[in-house]
């Protein structure tokens, strides 16, 4: 009497070429983030409990003073008050904006392929090439900002030099960047709910502002936070544009944590401060994340 | 015998070569600035050429000896000029005999090459010097005798009444004498070589970034004007040496022995020093190129020749002096700080970050150090 193997009720059949494929892509995904992420951030971590510049194989072990020192300089304050004016400035623009942008675009009968690939293309252009080219633009004497309003008899600013607009300059060259991201991730969020909810809207009389305030910003929700939560990890981290237009300036308006940050690592070799830097900004990434992530939850339940 | 040479970009190369010398990697010799001298000397093998006869062929050799050793000297001296358009010199009516000899003489001659237009906004400046505050000010201090170190050697000496009078000085040509301003352009450079500027400080390297980047340009250059109408000042500016080769201590014996030979062809040779001290626009470190004619012939050695030794090297600077210098007169200019609060908040934020960095000043070594007590207050 022969014998066949028979796979459990509810259990996929996987032949042996299958089991070895998934276990070498599982093993490499692994191994790729412990060598390039997990064992950088336990190193880095480490390090920032050490005057340490890998550079002249300096590594001496100093306790809480890298955190101490930052947490008493007055340019971290400086530079995490910066960062939070910047990215509550960007986060709030791209994604009002954004959303205008894809309510409009979800209304439009015709071309939405192609207003999506307009607003996206900017999001696709390198960071650095558009800041390079957003620093000519700003530039006082010939650039297109104050071209522009030269013609019709204003004086432009020194947009990147004067510290009431140099951040706020910033802001507009990221949203300019960014909101076609958030406008392609909104507009499908639009797209994707159920039309069957606005046609009992109709039904029942709703104008177009109660159907957008209770009905759509609502069932938008999980959309926006997203994009929400998204951009504040991602602008707490800003450090190109500054890098490329103010270099912090003028004096320190500009300054952001991670422009310190690499200061601190590449300009004067000190690792260990620079690391302790990354972790203070790691703790308030995480902090107001779960914030919002509560706020949002409370709304929702709401 | 076989020379492998490898490019690297400025900063990436800072930041490579102490970490494959290190991993053992590196090169037997390697280009080296003293600006980087923290970094590399760790890893650097004394030459093993006769100093004391080096140091009668080159000027400067005494103060790179350390522990009565040598690890790199100067082949050259870098210092600054004034660059001027020499059409727009021309344009204001000015001659070869209107080159400023003090600040109150540049002071008007920067008011003639400044014009504006019908609402008063500056479309010529004629001094410009917007993003060069890190690199005037030391030189500024230096000619009224104010030391960029302390008495110690090691404690930086920034907040210093003479620092705020050299800084008001600046603030003021902008303010006062209206002959450039911190909204024209936010490079002095590019607004040279754009000739919407007629004079810029810069230092030597810049003789070549004008023919590289603005080819139609027609410069010249005169010296640093002095403070002083009766006397030379403390010094005209620092000078940093251009520096000869590092020898990697890390490198196979053999590959050392080679690259002390290099060095030592180098130091002996004089169309190379010749060569590489113009390329880099410098004044020749080595005795016997000071008269030189070609150095004289050259527009900016030429200058450079009558000055050379009073300029002053305070030993080496590290980065976060340049860097942290940087921020103070734009908290003046743009952000409204008083000069007084901004030179203070830029001493302690140097005192911060030159805590962990390893340097001794030897300005005690220059020349005329010894005139000091003539110019300090």
């Amino acid at each position: 009497m022969s014998y066949t193997a028979r796979p459990r009720p509810g259990r996929l059949r996987v032949n042996r070429g299958e089991r070895t494929l998934r276990n070498t892509v599982v093993v490499s995904v692994l191994a790729f983030y412990a060598v390039f992420l997990v064992y950088p951030i336990i190193q880095a971590f480490i390090g920032s409990f050490h005057l340490w510049n890998p550079l002249k194989g300096q590594f001496h072990f100093i306790g809480w003073e890298n955190y101490a020192d930052a947490l008493t300089e007055d340019l971290f304050w400086t530079s995490m008050t910066n960062n939070l004016v910047f990215t509550v400035s960007v986060v709030a623009t791209r994604v009002g904006l954004a959303l205008v942008i894809a309510l409009a675009i979800s209304r439009v009968k015709h071309l939405k392929s192609l207003f999506r690939t307009v607003y996206f293309l900017p999001v696709i252009s390198s960071l650095i090439a558009v800041a390079f080219v957003w620093r000519l633009i700003y530039e006082p004497n010939v650039g297109l900002v104050n071209k522009t309003l030269a013609l019709v008899g204003i004086t432009g600013k020194n947009w990147l030099l004067d510290p009431d607009t140099a951040l706020f300059a910033v802001v507009v060259m990221t949203v300019w960047k960014d909101l076609g991201y958030a406008v392609v991730l909104l507009l499908a969020g639009i797209l994707n709910l159920s039309p069957e909810v606005f046609e009992a809207a109709a039904i029942d009389g709703a104008s177009r502002g109660q159907v957008l305030r209770r009905i759509t910003l609502p069932l938008l929700n999980p959309t926006v936070v997203f994009v929400v939560v998204t951009s504040l990890i991602s602008y707490l981290q800003t450090f190109a544009q500054i890098f490329v237009m103010t270099n912090g300036g003028p004096g320190t308006k500009t300054y952001l944590t991670t422009y310190q940050i690499f200061n601190e690592a590449f300009v004067k070799y000190n690792f260990g401060s620079s690391s302790a830097l990354s972790f203070l900004l790691f703790l308030v990434i995480m902090v107001l994340t779960w914030v919002q992530l509560r706020f949002s939850d409370a709304e929702s339940r709401a | 015998m076989k020379f492998t040479f490898v490019e690297n970009s400025w900063d990436d190369y800072w930041t490579k070569l102490p970490l494959t010398i290190q991993n053992r990697k590196g090169p037997a010799l390697f280009n080296f600035h003293n600006s980087k001298e923290d970094l590399l000397l760790p890893f650097m093998a004394p030459y093993t050429l006769d100093t004391k006869a080096l140091a009668k062929d080159y000027l400067g050799v005494p103060s790179h000896l350390k522990g009565g050793k040598l690890y790199y000297t100067d082949y050259g001296f870098m210092t600054a000029a004034m660059f001027y358009n020499k059409k727009l010199w021309k344009e204001a009516g000015l001659t070869d005999k209107d080159f400023p000899k003090t600040w109150d003489q540049f002071r008007a001659v920067a008011k003639k090459l400044t014009k504006t237009d019908a609402k008063g906004n500056i479309t010529q400046a004629g001094y410009n010097f917007n993003g060069k505050y890190d690199a005037m000010i030391m030189g500024l201090n230096y000619q009224r005798g104010g030391l960029l170190y302390k008495a110690d050697k090691k404690s930086i000496n920034f907040d210093t009444p003479t620092t705020i009078a050299s800084t008001k000085f600046l603030v003021d040509l902008y303010n006062l004498d209206k002959v450039g301003s911190k909204d024209f352009g936010t490079d002095a450079n590019a607004s040279f070589g754009q000739e919407q500027t007629a004079i810029v400080y810069n230092w030597g390297w810049f003789k070549n970034y004008l023919p590289d980047n603005f080819p139609k340009l027609e410069w010249g250059v005169f010296n640093l004007p002095s403070p002083y109408s009766d006397k030379a000042p403390f010094a005209y500016d620092r000078y940093n040496g251009e520096s000869t080769f590092g020898v990697n201590k890390l490198a196979p014996a053999d590959q050392q022995a080679v690259a002390q030979d290099v060095v030592k062809f180098f130091v002996t040779n004089e169309d190379v020093i010749r060569k590489w001290s113009m390329m880099f626009g410098c004044f020749p470190a080595k005795n016997s190129l000071r008269a030189d004619p070609i150095v004289i012939g050259d527009p900016l050695t030429k200058e450079l020749s009558k000055i050379i030794d009073r300029t002053i090297w305070p030993g080496v600077i590290p980065g976060p002096i340049e860097t942290d210098l940087k921020a103070t007169l734009q908290e003046v200019l743009y952000n409204g700080m008083t000069v007084e609060a901004a030179v203070t908040k830029t001493q302690k934020q140097l005192e911060r970050d030159l805590k962990n960095i390893d340097f001794t000043s030897v300005e005690d070594q220059y020349t005329y150090f010894k005139d000091l007590p003539k110019y300090a207050k």
